[in-house]
């Protein structure tokens, strides 16, 4: 099962790479959003695999922020701060 | 035993996604990437790890998590499209 945090965070550096190359603002959001997504899965299966039920409420309070912040960001890319 | 075949479906939906993501050449190819197979797959790790974990208190949580992730994924990636179509940014501008 330590495959599946293994092949977590390779996706995640993998997609941390197109957070740092991309090249318009929205590609930067997109890889962010998907960067927040895997992380959360990876916290919850590390909370799953070693017991430790705290976590979960972390990994609930991380989604719910993240997805607060991307909206925001996709909403101020669309009046015009996304051309940098 | 077949929650190790849930999860192991949705690495491979989560790797093809990162694949698409990182290969596709247009912003709203990669929103496609993202917003199909990165919903998919994660959604299949976390059934798979609800039904590794058997009835316990944390399932709930876990439960709340899945229906977070199906609500908000799809809610960011119209937001994401419809910020760029908006932006006069049309498919085919490879930047």
């Amino acid at each position: 099962m330590s495959t599946v945090e293994a092949l977590l965070i390779l996706s995640v550096v993998a997609v941390l790479w197109r957070l740092a190359r991309g090249p318009t603002a929205w590609d930067r959001i997109l890889a962010y959003n998907s960067a927040s997504n895997r992380i959360f899965v990876l916290l919850a299966t590390i909370s799953v695999l070693t017991q430790r039920e705290g976590y979960l409420n972390v990994t609930i309070v991380y989604a719910a922020l993240s997805f607060l912040g991307v909206i925001i960001l996709a909403r101020f890319a669309e009046r015009g701060g996304g051309n940098r | 035993m077949i929650s190790d075949i849930i999860i192991g479906v949705g690495m491979l939906l989560v790797l093809i996604g990162t694949l698409g993501i990182l290969r596709f050449p247009d912003i709203y190819s990669r929103l496609q990437a993202s917003g199909v197979s990165d919903n998919a797959g994660l959604s299949l790790v976390l059934i798979g790890l609800i039904v590794r974990g058997g009835i316990q208190s944390d399932d709930i949580a876990l439960f709340f998590l899945l229906l977070l992730l199906l609500v908000t994924n799809p809610i960011v990636t119209h937001s994401i499209a419809k910020s760029a179509f908006i932006q006069k940014h049309r498919a085919g501008d490879r930047q």
